[in-house]
């Protein structure tokens, strides 16, 4: 056994003790043994003390030895982009080589400054920061909350990204066992049987849960460390059975979909760099079978919180499991029959027990026997109302009401143990009920909300045979077990302990990690808080990194009490997802960095890169913004781009347009139906620009439409537009109109798409066309031909958002690349320029051309838009055109799509900007519009914008003011078709 | 004509454990048939479609999957291509019915190795055992933030297809997977 030569350690179960591990807290170089916790490693060396408080910055030790853990809170450096604040002592692993600092605590643990909050903590009564702080309220955000923030709290936040990489995954099981204690080992090696997919998940590193903690007495005959080595054997075994161990089920959601949070190398020396740290799998779960356990309850006395104090249940672990005594003299302070069973243990190991008080008068028979045999003082009826000793307990002061007599008894540790709550996290997070059990003064699950069933402590079945049994029946078994272990026994809740002492004089703490007290319960309660959710916001109890796991219970009891209410008419707080504290990168899993989203790229996308285009998102795709030459910024850029597309030929990459294919005898009908436009007499082989409303009479998208045949259209949508547009499709025709014989086929993704637009266009073109004759005459604008370019089949459109020679080359995409470069090569003698988004919004809005979503924001109506010329008179329905009729629609004093022409032709008015009539009318001005697109505009050496105004259709001619950052720009209303307004530039030959 | 798909595969993705190869060219028509001309259909076209959701026929020629109530994609190798739009072509005279080529909408893939089922789980949330999803059984799914088809081709081999621009961020998943093996 344990090899060590750590004053308090002793022999445990759960490590082997062969090996020496060296790490260091707050500088200081320690020994632990491998299988320990910080928490155990430290406690074998002497040390209590691991951390002050979140208000007070008392001294702190550990209360708990598991998950549950508020107080011993520690930083965990592994190095740059590697450091873990508040990670609790009991859980974390120690390695050769482990760095923990302690956290909260300036100049040093031992020494805190901070600790004049514990002196004046009268003045820091619940709801203090909400009270004192109000006013000056300037004073908030500079004075009081950088200080609060400093003076409270936790471990600092890590300031450098995350060196590590995460996983995540998703799987499958019939049974998912949460809690490897005795309960979900038995229920395992029973649904194993089944056949089905079994996993078992426990946060521990090793299998057993409270098995490792108990005395080894027998289950059928076998020692306990003997059963549970046989049991993990046949599991193993087993190909149906997946044992996890350091997975915490952090989340029950709905249909049995569970989180499980993986710890991979968290407690390896070494990090391979690559490997993930940690692991999300995402479980869907036949039937869920919680074996969560429970947690020992604090007992609410003055000084329940100086190091030493610590639960009954935690003492026995750090004994029996890691083989570390807490202390050379341990006082046991308890309500319930449990707490012998830790002391006894702890008796049994040699360390000395001066006295046990226990606050019932009536103590089992049994119990006194056993104690008397071990030489154990009990003083019943008794209570402890102060604990004496600074950054460790070194006595307690026993009084006895009866006879209001007090003495003082030293020790070094003090078990306390105030009873056991069932853990119904999960339970609850998948919003099956739960109903308060009087009996054990605590809440247990009640009726199911998922195909879910708690077993053994979890349940409110406590001991070992009751877990056992609990277990295998859970799991559809009916095996009886023999088993030696003590009973469980009973034991009473006391909402308040005896003592002379006033409650608003003591500290006795509830929420250990928020550092609330009996007495500020007491005041939230005079203030007039009475759920329990006020309660505890106003407190803090309960939110915590810990949740609350050890105070919530004796919250609510505290509070139920000063309202002279029952527990469950004070109500529950909520428990919330994840269990414990989990990590970002966790959640994350692997999609950080470029795989945090989608970025879809088209199939030039590697040309326009290696010709320096800059970007720009357009939904999730990204797209060439504009190709700056050396020395160019993007106002260059864009000049020189718009300058040569209208003196000759720009190419522009197309291919993130929407497409959807709608194929079917009733295709123009459907097409009817879904856009403003009449469709029916469009020819085969003609274009036409369709403008799609929403039910509300707002538009919602729009693009160029061609018919290749009869029963067959070709639509183009927005780029951001495609997968709304596909839905509100298959939304429409699904449900309002499956008379029709139509079906949708999105092919945004089959066609790149090169859009050629500028006079030069068709020359550079007609070398590469097969079967279309490109004559203006056969091939007019807007219209659409199938054939070949570069040896590739295409559906070619002549269609313009330019205003000049425009053609749009529709090709497979995966030559996209391939024809965009001979078309490129080839254009040279045009003087081909490529261009990007920029160009585009500035060649469009040169022609007065909205851009859906930039000029119109979902409350623009066609008629707003001046775009009534696009809507059918004759059609007897479509989507939105009843709605068109509105009221308001149809109202006067609109805002209405216009151009604006600024005085100071050089001045380019901020996109959003507001727009006033008066700019001398006092602040607030009635502000009338705003401007949606404003461009220079190299082709008219003029700045240019479009802007939705107030009657601004009838306004043509007059002057408003854009008031911006000190200066007001005055500018002009115009038509928005600022170049070519007849459009001869479409039909240069 | 140069076909690109602009795909590379890693090197760490051409292991036993998990192999991914990217299919070359194929064709791939999407067919929108009624239910209650399926017979008749199959009859007159000899395509050999499957009726039932999740089913997929191989026959020597092309791959039939049946993808929703009316829903199939068939995919072929670039030869039969014109074989199979005259098909097509032909059919409209005889039914209502719609076929669109979605060729290089969609980018496919073959992944095999022992753990081709572990692989595709870190982004889709279906159960992929051999017992719910045998061979031969397609669907369309997610992958994480992406949509995608996959097929179960053999006990240890699946093709998945995805539309074309969303091909790297699924090799980016897979290449972040294999790290871990």
């Amino acid at each position: 056994m344990a090899n060590n030569k750590a004053p308090y350690r002793t022999a445990g179960r759960g490590n082997d003790g062969s090996k020496t591990i060296n790490f260091t807290f707050d500088g200081k170089a320690y020994q632990g043994v491998q299988g320990d916790t910080l928490a155990s490693a430290l406690l074998a060396n002497g040390v209590h003390l691991m951390g002050r408080s979140f208000k007070y910055h008392r001294p702190r030790g550990v209360l708990g030895a598991g998950s549950e853990e508020p107080n011993a809170l520690v930083t965990l450096d592994r190095g740059k982009g590697r450091v873990t604040p508040n990670i609790r002592a009991t859980v974390l692993e120690i390695f050769e080589g482990l760095v923990t600092r302690s956290q909260n605590a300036w100049p040093n643990l031992k020494t805190d400054i901070g600790a004049f909050n514990n002196i004046f903590s009268a003045f820091f009564p619940a709801g203090f920061y909400n009270k004192t702080f109000m006013w000056p309220k300037s004073f908030w955000d500079k004075v009081y909350e950088p200080i609060i923030r400093n003076m409270a709290g936790l471990g600092p936040a890590p300031s450098e990204p995350d060196a590590d990489v995460y996983a995540s995954v998703y799987g499958h099981c019939e049974t998912l066992i949460v809690g490897a204690g005795p309960a979900g080992i038995a229920a395992a090696l029973t649904a194993a049987k089944s056949g089905g997919r079994i996993i078992l998940v426990d946060e521990n590193p090793v299998l057993g849960g409270s098995l490792l903690s108990v005395p080894n007495d027998k289950i059928d005959g076998l020692e306990i460390s003997k059963w549970l080595a046989n049991s993990i054997r046949t599991l193993q075994k087993m190909r149906n059975v997946k044992l996890m161990t350091r997975t915490t089920a952090i989340g029950y959601y709905h249909d049995n979909f569970i989180g499980l949070a993986e710890r991979i190398t968290d407690h390896i020396p070494n990090i391979t760099p690559g490997v993930s740290r940690e692991k999300l799998h995402r479980i869907r779960a036949g039937k869920v079978i919680l074996a969560q356990g429970a947690i020992e309850r604090p007992l609410v006395f003055n000084g329940n919180d100086r190091p030493g104090v610590m639960l009954a249940s935690a003492a026995q672990t750090f004994q029996s499991r890691y083989g570390v005594a807490v202390g050379n003299a341990a006082i046991l302070f308890t309500s319930h029959d449990s707490g012998y069973a830790a002391v006894f243990d702890l008796a049994d190991a040699n360390i000395r027990i001066p006295i046990v008080v226990d606050v019932r008068d009536e103590i089992p028979k049994d119990i006194r026997a056993q104690a008397k045999q071990r030489g154990i003082e009990i003083a019943s009826g008794a209570s402890i109302s102060k604990t004496h000793g600074s950054t460790r307990i070194n006595g307690v002061e026993i009084y006895s009401p009866s006879t209001g007599a007090k003495r003082k008894v030293n020790c070094d540790a003090l078990l306390m143990c105030g009873g056991w709550t069932p853990s119904l996290h999960l339970w609850s997070h998948s919003k099956s009920t739960i109903k308060w059990d009087d009996e054990i003064a605590a809440y247990v699950p009640d009726m199911p909300n998922e195909n879910a069933v708690c077993a053994g402590a979890c349940n409110g079945d406590f001991g070992l045979l009751a877990a056992l049994k609990g277990g295998n029946k859970a799991a559809g078994g009916r095996k009886t077990y023999k088993v030696t272990a003590r009973n469980f026994g009973a034991g009473t809740t006391f909402v308040s302990l005896p003592s002379y002492i006033d409650t608003s004089k003591q500290k006795a703490f509830v929420d250990f990690q928020n550092d609330a007290t009996q007495k500020d319960i007491n005041l939230a309660v005079r203030e007039g808080f009475a759920s329990i959710e006020h309660v505890k916001r106003y407190t803090t109890i309960g939110m915590a990194t810990d949740q609350g796991k050890t105070s919530n219970l004796n919250a609510m009891q505290i509070a139920s009490n000063a309202v002279n209410k029952t527990v469950e008419q004070v109500g529950l707080t909520t428990f919330r997802p994840p269990y414990t504290p989990t990590t970002y990168g966790t959640f994350a899993g692997y999609r950080t960095g470029d795989l945090f989203e989608v970025e879809r790229k088209t199939p030039m996308d590697g040309w326009a890169q290696e010709h320096g285009a800059v970007y720009e998102p357009v939904g999730i795709w990204r797209r060439a913004r504009y190709f700056p030459k050396p020395g160019e910024d993007m106002d260059a850029a864009v000049a020189r781009e718009c300058k040569a597309t209208r003196d000759s030929l720009g190419i522009f990459d197309a291919s993130t347009l929407g497409k959807i294919e709608v194929v079917g005898p009733d295709a123009a009908k459907f097409m009817n139906l879904m856009y403003t436009n009449p469709w029916a007499q469009l020819g085969e082989g003609r274009c036409r620009y369709g403008l799609m409303l929403r039910e509300d009479g707002y538009i919602y998208d729009d693009g160029v439409v061609g018919r290749l045949a009869e029963d067959r259209f070709h639509v183009t949508t927005t780029t951001g537009g495609a997968p709304r547009v596909f839905r509100h499709m298959e939304d429409y025709l699904q449900t309002e109109f499956p008379h029709l014989d139509v079906w949708l086929t999105s092919t945004t993704e089959q066609w790149a798409v090169i859009a050629l637009n500028g006079p030069s266009a068709r020359k550079l073109i007609e070398p590469f066309v097969e079967n279309i004759d490109l004559s203006p005459e056969k091939f007019p604008h807007m219209a659409v031909r199938e054939g070949t370019i570069c040896g590739v089949e295409t559906r070619l459109f002549r269609v313009s958002f330019s205003g000049e020679l425009g053609f749009e080359i529709n090709v497979p995409a995966h030559y996209g690349r391939a024809v965009w470069e001979t078309l490129f090569e080839a254009g040279k003698k045009y003087a081909i320029t490529p261009y990007g988004t920029e160009t585009m919004h500035v060649l469009r809005a040169e022609k007065g051309f909205i851009i859906v979503g930039q000029d119109t924001d979902g409350t623009v109506t066609p008629g707003d838009a001046g775009m009534e010329w696009a809507v059918s008179k004759k059609k007897k329905d479509f989507v939105g055109r009843r709605s068109l009729k509105r009221p308001d629609l149809v109202a006067s004093g609109r805002k209405q799509l216009v151009g604006l022409l600024t005085e100071n032709p050089k001045t380019v008015l901020e996109e959003g900007a507001q727009i006033v009539a008066d700019p001398n009318q006092s602040i607030p001005m009635d502000m009338i519009g705003h401007v949606t697109s404003s461009y220079w505009s190299e082709s008219l050496g003029h700045s240019i914008a479009m802007a939705l105004v107030m009657y601004g259709f009838d306004k043509e001619g007059e002057d408003i003011y854009i008031p911006i950052e000190g200066n007001t720009h005055k500018a002009k209303i115009v038509s928005p078709m600022f170049y070519d307004p007849k459009g001869e530039r479409l039909n240069v030959v | 004509m140069l076909f690109s798909q602009d795909i590379n595969i890693s090197e760490a993705l051409q292991t036993n454990a998990l192999s991914m190869t990217l299919m070359d060219e194929k064709t791939r028509y999407s067919l929108r048939i009624k239910p209650k001309d399926l017979a008749a259909f199959k009859k007159a076209s000899g395509l050999k479609l499957p009726a039932k959701i999740g089913q997929s026929i191989r026959t020597s020629a092309h791959s039939y999957l049946c993808l929703g109530p009316d829903e199939w994609i068939v995919i072929t190798a670039n030869e039969n291509r014109n074989n199979l739009r005259e098909i097509f072509v032909n059919m409209t005279a005889k039914f209502t019915y719609s076929y669109v080529d979605v060729s290089h909408r969609n980018i496919g893939f073959v992944l095999s190795g022992e753990q081709v089922e572990n692989a595709i789980n870190i982004g889709c949330p279906l159960d992929l055992s051999l017992d719910t999803f045998p061979i031969g059984k397609v669907t369309r799914t997610v992958f994480e933030n992406a949509p995608i088809m996959v097929l179960r081709t053999g006990t240890t081999e699946f093709q998945l297809e995805c539309w074309r621009s969303f091909a790297p961020y699924i090799c980016g998943l897979f290449d972040r997977f294999a790290m871990d093996l």
